[in-house]
């Protein structure tokens, strides 16, 4: 197999139809009134709160928008605020700034400069809204997390990616950029550089140390199977980086499952139950 | 037996793990394909109870003949109609032995049934957890002509459809659950199964979301020459009926002479070269 950019070609028309039956169809077996979903003006978020306007229409979607005062990004806002009015659903918007000081200040252990840990409760801060809204108005929370930084675990355990569906989970950064053309999500916040947004001036890809369109090739390649070596002759990078790459993405299995129990009686939770999503 | 008969696929979206609302969707359905003049009606792989049934299935498989064969009975002897439909079937002799079958019923009753061959048990399919393959190969000999089943994933081994033709079969029914993302798999397959062997091929399969899976439809009926008799659309439910003539098998035969033409050497090498894989 050849890593090149058209392996990661999409057939966006396809895959528009598909993410929208399956939103739709979700909601329908769910009984909820519509979706909620934390919208931060980048490029996953914008995309997915169009995608389930389309698909439900947007008096049936909520995109939450919560800034924090640290990270604040004025493009964030603006960029929230013109997918909204294309794709035509509601926005809230909520600073979560003073709750965050709340809980900075109620921490006995809380440390300024553990950036991580600080980041990673403001993304968990704004899991805690976003299912109180679906809670209060029968919805499901529509993650956005896409399938580049699930596998390697870029994000924050039951935060971020605390959903009860992310349609996008089974699409590369770059194919979700494509997409977003495809939708008409404008250009500047299709093609804009990822931040998790949890400290100031923070972006992916520099924080990752690759471009998403070498990590996306390096994936791709390692979901079929090839090994670090082959991937590394190819795209012409050391082996000890596709290694990283393949090891982050291990390791970090935890982050993507429930959690791991003791194997004690007949029929074990998260191991041997297999219980259908769909039945009602 | 009739020369020509007329057949109806119907791909239809099931409720997982509801019997009672998959029956009565399968009602409407033979309804339907009567009004249309239809001999035959073909649903889905495991329609009765939806495909994803995962750990419910051990509670929702029934023994053939059961309440489930029964009700269906009724159903096609009301509307006249033969129908072939999927369920999980428990063994007689344990109750833990289940199997993904397809059911052959005619106007007077249950006439057979086919246990799956070729449990897919790769990417998200998981059958061999729950079921033991099945290991024969039946042709019916039916009112509708010479009917031979095939489950979803047998499809991809040609040597169950040529079994079926060289045992006499004129149509072969394909029930199948296919995601989207097999379509290619079983578009190109189901027309070389039918050339290839110079028989006819009635194919379905079913629509809706199961655990994220999305059936693709596209159910069809084929002629041994390849063309497409009948072709239900994409992704949403359809039922679409076409004519198939048995006297067109001669002139294809003699055109197209596989049958003719084949080796029985080359299937001992076959079978060699497969044991020792």
């Amino acid at each position: 197999m050849e890593l090149k950019t058209e392996v990661l070609q999409l057939d966006s028309a396809t895959a528009e139809a598909r993410i929208k039956r399956f939103i739709m169809d979700y909601v329908e077996k769910s009984e909820a009134t519509g979706v909620v979903l934390n919208i931060s003006g980048g490029v996953d978020s914008c995309t997915i709160a169009a995608l389930s306007s389309l698909a439900l229409g947007g008096s049936k979607v909520l995109g939450i928008f919560l800034p924090e005062e640290e990270a604040h990004n004025a493009d964030d806002a603006k960029h929230t605020k013109m997918v909204a009015e294309k794709f035509g659903f509601d926005l809230e918007i909520i600073d979560i700034s003073s709750v965050l000081k709340v809980c900075y200040h109620s921490l006995p252990i809380f440390e300024e400069q553990d950036k991580i840990s600080k980041g990673n409760l403001k993304a968990r801060m704004r899991m805690v809204f976003l299912y109180y809204y679906a809670n209060r108005l029968n919805r499901i929370v529509c993650g956005s997390s896409d399938k580049s930084e699930t596998m390697i675990g870029y994000f924050t355990k039951w935060g971020d990616v605390a959903a009860d569906i992310s349609p996008l989970m089974d699409l590369y950064k770059t194919q979700v950029r494509q997409l977003a053309l495809y939708i008409g999500v404008p250009p500047e916040i299709a093609k804009k550089p990822s931040t998790p947004r949890l400290w100031p001036g923070q972006l992916a890809e520099q924080e990752l140390g690759i471009k998403y369109e070498t990590l996306d090739l390096i994936l791709f390649g390692l979901e079929r199977f090839m090994t670090p070596k082959e991937i590394a002759e190819q795209l012409k990078l050391p082996v000890t980086g596709v290694e990283e790459i393949r090891k982050r993405w291990l390791a970090t299995e935890h982050k993507r499952r429930g959690p791991l129990t003791a194997k004690l009686a007949y029929r074990t939770v998260g191991a041997d139950f297999r219980i259908p999503y769909t039945t009602q | 037996m009739l020369r020509k008969i007329n057949i109806a696929v119907a791909q239809i979206n099931c409720k997982v793990g509801h019997k009672k609302h998959n029956i009565d969707l399968m009602k409407k359905h033979a309804k339907k394909a009567r009004e249309k003049g239809a001999d035959l009606l073909v649903f889905p792989e495991l329609s009765l109870t939806g495909y994803l049934t995962r750990d419910l299935t051990y509670n929702l498989a029934e023994k053939i003949p059961g309440p489930s064969v029964n009700s269906l009975e009724q159903v096609a002897g009301k509307e006249n109609l033969h129908i072939v439909f999927g369920m999980l079937e428990h063994s007689e002799k344990a109750r833990g032995v289940i199997y993904n079958a397809a059911v052959l019923l005619g106007p007077r009753g249950l006439i057979g049934k086919y246990r799956k061959s070729q449990l897919p048990t790769h990417s998200v399919f998981e059958e061999k957890r729950y079921f033991r393959p099945g290991y024969q190969l039946p042709v019916f000999e039916t009112d509708i002509g010479r009917v031979g089943l095939t489950i979803c994933y047998d499809i991809f081994f040609p040597e169950i459809s040529r079994l079926l033709r060289l045992k006499g079969a004129q149509l072969i029914i394909c029930i199948s659950a296919s995601p989207a993302v097999r379509r290619k798999f079983f578009e190109v397959f189901t027309t070389a199964r039918a050339m290839e062997n110079t028989v006819f091929l009635a194919y379905t399969n079913l629509v809706g979301i199961e655990d994220g899976l999305q059936f693709w439809g596209g159910s069809r009926i084929i002629a041994p020459s390849g063309h497409i008799i009948a072709q239900a659309k994409y992704d949403e439910e359809d039922l679409v009926t076409g004519e198939v003539d048995y006297s067109e098998l001669k002139r294809i035969e003699t055109f197209v002479p596989t049958l003719r033409d084949l080796r029985p050497e080359f299937f001992d090498s076959l079978k060699t070269h497969t044991e020792d894989l």
